[in-house]
């Protein structure tokens, strides 16, 4: 996709000059740090709803930015995300949980803490992603979305058969998180805040603003680096980025194994927040709504992705909340459509504006609206700087004549 | 034996079906190196108007008009759409007709509910029976039309002006329209006989010995993508093949489920996918799709 | 002069696509420190050659040779990590990104930061990112591009686009550098620009430089030595002057037809030959 403008020989162009370096506005961080300090004071105001929510979309962030790394910034098309979450959630239920059970359901579980067990999730997902990377390095990028629907059908056939472990299609619960001591739950210790009881929600909530500042910092880290500046030309153009000296094959199946340790915590994060796991919770629908989060957050940016996990995660929820004001949400058995039905409506016609208007989603139109802000002359070219288009090449220089376009 | 036999031939039949729906797929890439997600929800809106206006329109018309309207659903995608997009990344119209097929799927589902829908085929659930093998009829009908489609697709890919001018513009978008291939022409009649062939493929689908539409039509249609993959999403000859692999396959591991029970209850829904990776582990470009000429 | 330039030796390379031949049995010696032009009329194979270098194409037949390596068994990134470093003809820069981070790719293979140094911004990695990046500055200050370096790739001109994909080239510490068609779409004035910086690299890091170019006179006054394909077979090989007036170049770019005289065609090189008179841009 040609992004670069061509000059006609000996033209110049009335672009402005841009700065030595980049000017650090302090709006950004003042921001951020007001963002920051309302997330940690929200328990004392914010009702047990929202806060439950909250962690649970902190989940769906952490995941985002996986995926993202994975298909935005790298370009390779994954839909076998909800099967590492599934990877993440199992083993977390496994390693922190007890055997035994009620009955027909016989679970084993190895009772371990709860922390080993987040920690144990995110590895086993990493190792699963990393016995699949062959495959991920050797196909297409285009490819590997196809290849990767089966990864989502054999690990929900593996949950409904794996009984002892998986709770089968019944599922099973989660236990509660604790670190060193101290319960993410209702008591263990009581806690109180300026008054406020400090019960399971308040504390899963600080616990997701942890693990997505985490996420998000490692990832943005990433991006700004060695490895960020190899995944984003392999996008671009395999064939230049192995000219250039990245080794290929092991970039993608890099990425695909740091991706797929992402979705293992979201996984954990995920039977936290419901408390418990079944198998139809990690169907294909869930790689697609991730999808649907970083195609709306803007493939390629690590902010967008977390604004598309709050968007996605919160649509079905407000719609649910709000189906008495919406006109085309309806409850069960009344006319209209169910919220969740409702949600998918957007999400499939967001993804499909995103992409035709907006490639750069929701961190395009920040970019724009700033820019607007800094140069309102500003021209389209730069507002589509953004990672998620492709750059200025043929994969492969052919013989004919170079044109005076960059196409 | 026979069981074997019968599976063997069951396994056929329901590939010719999947090889049909991995053609289209096949054909879309061919034209527009577009992967299409929107074959399963087309399958199902081909299937969802044959059985609404079977009651109506009889059988015979409301397969014409179920085929002809799935066929013009992606014609409409691709002019409202995929046109729109030409040049863009793969990958952006990948996703795209992720979102297309998001839509449709929601909608059908909404309407089929969980209902079974009927399609009165007239040749209803009858069997031939070859020596002690049987088979339905609804599969022999089926494997007989996409016999025939199959060679009838290959023939045109090869000899046809459409064909070439197809391949071409896959190949090299830039110069077939320099040469004058007008490429959205070549990329709507592509989607559109990809549309008609997931019509076809989901009147026989919802006969017997699996009758019935029913949201799970789009979860079965989906096996047909592994097809496409493993024989090389370039090659009409590999979708056959593919797609009789597929088929084979869970046939026989549905059959013999019995005796793979450690293997999980209903293993043989995932099989297609397991051969899949399997191929794809040591032919990363499908059984016979074309390697890149370019090495990284 | 630098002991660790080693030649690059063609031997018979043949390349095939399906039925076609791309190149066929071409042989040609770049001597260390030298500039070496391929030319040859349009489809004659030059980019072919190019991605044999590069290791993007496998050679059905023949050897590439370079010091004690074999380019024609390497992988690309392989043949980047010692040495052998390319500018496109399209350009293939990541546009979104500034002049700095698509010239730190330069620096992939001699850098070490991998996913976890880099994820938790590890004094190592930081270090040795400023440490590159400080290089990487003075390189582009070298190719003038220093004023320019936060800039988005996708906003500058064509001709500073160029010049960013030379950069990026230099950037990987080469010893062979392979620049594609590097004047391409340039100005009288920016080809000029090019040509002196390219004397500039050779002379300055003794580097072999091969070039494929369509400007005659910028190749026939940069070259020390010329290959000229055409139809994938070297039609030939010696210095400027020879091959100027090689009867076969000559029928290759202008058509065969009557008896060429050889004086002739040697003065109408040697017009062609005078920069000032280098029709400077074609398209």
């Amino acid at each position: 996709m040609s992004e670069a403008t061509a000059t006609s020989p000996g033209a110049t162009r009335a672009v402005p000059r841009s700065a030595p370096a980049p000017r650090r506005s302090f709006v950004r961080p003042l921001v951020l740090a007001i963002l920051l300090i309302l997330l940690l004071v929200a328990p004392i105001y914010v009702d047990e709803f929202w806060l439950r929510t909250g962690f649970a979309v902190a989940g769906a962030i952490v995941g985002a930015i996986g995926l993202n790394l994975l298909v935005g910034t790298s370009g390779q098309l994954s839909l076998a995300h909800a099967f590492f979450l599934a990877c993440g959630a199992v083993t977390y239920v496994f390693v922190s949980g007890e055997s035994g059970g009620i009955g027909l359901a016989d679970l084993s579980g190895l009772g371990w803490p709860p922390l080993i067990g987040m920690i144990a999730g995110v590895l086993v997902a990493g190792l699963a992603g990393l016995l699949f990377s062959p495959i991920a390095a050797r196909l297409r990028g285009i490819y590997l979305g196809v290849a990767s629907l089966g990864l989502v059908f054999i690990g929900q056939h593996v949950l409904n058969s794996w009984t002892s472990v998986t709770g089968g299609f019944n599922g099973r619960s989660a236990p509660e998180f604790s670190l060193f001591g101290f319960t993410f739950g209702n008591k263990d210790p009581e806690l109180f805040v300026v008054g406020v009881p400090f019960r399971e929600a308040e504390r899963l909530w600080y616990l997701g603003i942890v693990l997505a500042l985490a996420a998000y910092l490692f990832a943005r880290n990433l991006l700004r680096s060695r490895p960020g500046r190899a995944l984003q030309t392999l996008r671009d153009s395999e064939v230049a980025a192995s000219v250039m000296g990245v080794n290929v094959q092991r970039y993608k199946g890099r990425v695909f194994l740091v991706s797929s340790m992402y979705a293992g915590l979201a996984g954990v994060i995920y039977a936290l927040s419901i408390g418990s796991i079944a198998p139809e919770s990690f169907g294909l629908e869930v790689s697609i709504l991730y999808l649907a989060m970083i195609v709306l957050g803007g493939l390629g940016s690590v902010g967008g992705a977390a604004a598309g996990a709050v968007f996605v995660s919160a649509m079905p929820l407000i719609f649910q909340r709000y189906a008495d004001v919406l006109p085309f949400v309806g409850r069960p058995g009344e006319g209209g459509l169910a919220p969740g039905e409702a949600a998918r409506y957007l999400f499939g016609l967001a993804i499909i504006l995103v992409i035709l208007f907006e490639p750069a989603g929701l961190a395009g139109l920040a970019g724009r609206l700033r820019r607007k802000g800094r140069d309102p002359g500003g021209g389209r070219l730069t507002s589509r700087s953004s990672a998620a288009t492709s750059s200025t090449t043929t994969d492969v220089p052919s013989d004919r004549p170079a044109q005076g376009s960059t196409s | 034996m026979t069981q074997f036999l019968s599976l063997l031939l069951n396994g056929i039949s329901l590939g010719a079906i999947y090889a049909l729906i991995a053609l289209g797929f096949v054909i879309i890439f061919k034209a527009s190196e577009v992967v299409s997600f929107t074959q399963g929800s087309l399958l199902l809106l081909g299937a969802y108007t044959i059985a609404r206006l079977s009651d109506p329109l009889g059988f015979y018309l409301a397969a014409l008009v179920g085929i002809a309207i799935t066929a013009f659903a992606a014609f409409v995608v691709e002019r409202l759409i995929i046109n729109r997009l030409r040049g863009a990344p793969v990958i952006s119209l990948a996703i795209v007709t992720i979102g297309v097929d998001i839509i449709l799927l929601t909608e059908l589902i909404r309407r089929i509910g969980s209902d079974i829908l009927n399609v009165p085929h007239p040749w209803g659930g009858d069997s031939v029976k070859v020596g002690d093998v049987g088979i339905s009829q609804n599969r022999l009908i089926a494997t007989i039309v996409a016999g025939i489609l199959i060679a009838l697709f290959f023939a045109a890919f090869k000899y046809s002006s459409w064909g070439v001018a197809m391949r071409a513009s896959a190949e090299d978008g830039e110069t077939a329209a320099l040469m004058g291939i007008r490429l959205g022409r070549v990329s709507a009649l592509a989607w559109t006989v990809a549309g008609a062939l997931a019509g076809v493929a989901a009147l026989f689908l919802v006969g017997s010995p699996t009758p019935g539409v029913s949201a799970s039509v789009y979860t079965v249609s989906l096996r047909a993508f592994p097809a496409a993959i493993l024989g090389g999403l370039d090659s009409t000859g590999g979708a056959l093949v593919g797609g009789l692999l597929i088929g084979m396959a869970e046939s026989l591991a549905a059959g013999y489920q019995d005796q793979l029970l450690f293997l999980g209850r209903g293993f043989g829904d995932v099989v297609p996918y397991v051969v899949m990776i399997a191929v794809l582990l040591v032919r990363p470009s499908g059984l016979f799709g074309t390697k890149e000429l370019t090495r990284v | 002069m630098r002991t660790d330039v080693p030649p690059v030796e063609v031997e018979n390379i043949s390349v095939r696509f399906g039925a076609i031949k791309a190149l066929s049995d071409v042989s040609f010696t770049v001597e260390p420190g030298t500039i070496h032009a391929i030319i040859g009329p349009n489809g004659a194979g030059k980019s072919t050659m190019f991605n044999v270098l590069s290791g993007v194409y496998k050679a059905a037949e023949g050897e590439v040779r370079f010091g004690e390596h074999r380019l024609d068994l390497m992988r690309p990134f392989q043949i980047a990590g010692i040495g052998v470093a390319r500018a496109f003809q399209n350009i293939a820069l990541s546009s979104g990104q500034s002049v700095a981070e698509n010239l730190m790719l330069g620096r992939h293979h001699l850098t070490k930061a991998g996913f976890l140094a880099s994820g938790l911004r590890l004094p190592r990695a930081t270090r040795e990112g400023k440490r590159h990046g400080e290089r990487v500055a003075e390189i582009a200050e070298f190719l003038e591009l220093g004023d320019k370096l936060h800039t988005p790739v996708g906003v500058l001109s064509y001709g500073d686009q160029k010049r960013v994909e030379v950069a990026r080239a230099l950037c990987t510490e080469p010893r062979l550098l392979l620049l594609d068609e590097p004047v391409a779409g340039m100005n009288a004035e920016e080809t000029d620009r090019m040509a002196a910086n390219i004397l500039e690299i050779r002379a300055g890091l003794g580097i072999s430089v091969v070039l494929v170019e369509h400007d005659m006179g910028m190749v026939m006054s940069l070259a020390d030595r010329v290959t000229v394909l055409d139809f994938g077979r070297r039609i030939a090989d010696g210095t400027p002057a020879e091959v100027q007036a090689h009867p076969e170049v000559i029928r290759a770019y202008l058509g065969s037809g009557d008896e060429i005289d050889p004086a002739e065609a040697a003065a109408a090189g040697a017009i062609a030959h005078h920069p000032s008179e280098t029709p400077g841009t074609h398209s």
